[in-house]
């Protein structure tokens, strides 16, 4: 844990899917006023879509941007709180999709918002150690929020993937430093068999993510870096305030919080959401920048990471559709048919 | 209900659902959804493994209202006829899209979706789907 060498993110990739219902038009239902509305609109996955297809599509980007053999992929890890099923693997699913030779490491990993980054760590680790030469981490949901609940407005659906090997050309940032901050804290919780989520309302803010958040950023500043020296910052947007909350607290300003996030135009993507933040930086910095990430799991942690961006992100960009790309493509749907997709009308 | 999706059945199908895996005959040029040693058209034995592309035409359309059993949750749903670039006609579901934006001889992409469900506890099918190609600026 904390500082690395020779380990570099070679490619990622971003899936949102196309479909978006206007947070107004769920308050037009539940009758929430307009200043209290947390995002402007939220992603929701198709019907024919979940964790498996969202992973599998992100991933693909990934290995499109990386350019590699998917044979020689070693580890396919995904992060999710909604895995299609709850006993049987979405990573062979994703692996098998891709290609990927059966001699591979795969798990689904479950916690909270943070579970895609902790696919980061545990895949940094695999290749650093040298028991994998590449390995996919995944971070992707299709967030579950209980009608008229405060969750309904943000809870959508994304995936993010990266691939992660040995650094050298082609690679699109190395990974300086990755460590973790975890403590048992109740903010949010879902019990086996149950649809939907609970949580601690208010509860979640202090104690949970700004206490986890900025714990693992003192890390860091321990460690011997000055916060001043990062190009861009970027957090778990579980709403529009408080990626720029934590960052105020932490002293650094917004503007460098400002270009990975995405949250008020496609909500809370959960697994995949300070992973979205990632990507949209990528696809923006220039070789050189410095990025400080940290992600926030309920329950509750943060993973935090530092990455050098390379010359390899100008060739790689392209290869695959931005993030800004995925948010335009987007159709709006009204409630019914949210509630269509989101497989809450029961026969 | 259970008959339609088989383990063995979904499992044996996997690389042509998830990739477009086909064996292809070198003879006759059939293409097979699954390993086989034998052309199941004209019975020669030079059969390879091949991989259809990602991209095809579509040539034709319909809208399926009515779903069999295991495939109620996603209608009404487009099936389409496509073209690959070797002539390969194949049938598959349309996402992402809604009837009246599809042309015949419009370029589409391929994406692994939900094909069906079976139930609430039996197994989940994804496969090939196709979709109009993302916008890129």
């Amino acid at each position: 844990m904390s500082k690395l060498s020779g380990i570099s993110i070679l490619g990622y990739g971003a899936y949102i899917p196309m479909f978006r219902i206007k947070a107004a038009e769920i308050s037009r239902v539940w009758g929430l006023s307009e200043s209290e509305l947390p995002v402007v609109e939220k992603s929701v996955n198709s019907v024919d879509e979940d964790t498996a297809t969202i992973a599998a599509e992100a991933a693909s980007y990934a290995v499109a941007r990386a350019g590699i053999d998917p044979s020689k992929i070693g580890a396919v890890y995904v992060g999710s709180e909604s895995h299609p099923y709850a006993v049987k693997p979405t990573g062979t699913i994703v692996a098998e999709v891709l290609g990927v030779n059966s001699r591979l490491l795969s798990a689904d990993l479950e916690f909270a918002c943070k579970a895609g980054t902790e696919a980061m760590e545990l895949v940094t680790g695999l290749v650093a150690s040298g028991m994998i030469e590449y390995g996919l981490a995944i971070g992707a949901d299709t967030a579950q929020g209980k009608p008229r609940d405060a969750l309904e407005y943000t809870a959508a659906s994304g995936g993010v993937a990266v691939v992660i090997g040995r650094s050298g050309e082609g690679a699109i940032a190395d990974l300086e430093y990755a460590s973790s901050y975890v403590t048992d804290t109740p903010d949010f919780w879902r019990r086996g068999h149950e649809r939907y989520p609970m949580h601690g309302s208010r509860f979640t803010g202090a104690p949970a993510y700004f206490h986890h958040i900025i714990s693992a950023v003192r890390m860091v500043q321990e460690d011997g870096y000055s916060l001043e020296e990062f190009d861009y910052a970027v957090f778990h947007q579980p709403n529009s305030k408080f990626p720029f909350a934590v960052a105020k607290m932490l002293g650094i300003p917004a503007k460098k919080v400002e270009p990975g996030v995405v949250v008020n135009v496609i909500g809370n993507t959960y697994a995949a959401s300070s992973m979205m933040g990632l990507a949209k930086v990528l696809d923006q910095a220039k070789p050189g920048e410095k990025i400080l990430m940290a992600s926030y799991g309920s329950g509750a942690g943060s993973d935090v990471f530092i990455f050098r961006v390379k010359e390899g992100v100008l060739a790689k960009r392209n290869r695959a559709p931005l993030v800004s790309e995925l948010i335009e493509r987007k159709r709006y749907i009204d409630y019914a048919l949210y509630l269509k997709a989101r497989g809450k009308i029961r026969e | 209900m259970h008959a339609i999706f088989r383990p063995p059945v979904n499992w044996r199908h996997r690389r042509f659902r998830y990739g477009l895996v086909v064996w292809r005959c070198l003879n006759c040029g059939a293409v097979h959804q699954y390993a086989t040693r034998i052309c199941r058209r004209c019975r020669s034995n030079r059969v390879a493994e091949d991989r259809l592309p990602d991209r095809a035409r579509l040539v034709t359309l319909t809208v399926v209202k009515n779903p069999p059993v295991s495939f109620e949750k996603q209608a009404p749903y487009i099936v389409g006829l496509v073209e690959f670039e070797d002539g390969t006609k194949m049938l598959t579901g349309i996402t992402d899209c809604e009837p009246e934006e599809l042309k015949p001889g419009m370029e589409l992409e391929r994406v692994v979706r939900k094909i069906a469900e079976d139930g609430e506890s039996g197994l989940i099918v994804y496969g090939y789907k196709f979709r109009p190609v993302i916008k890129r600026r």
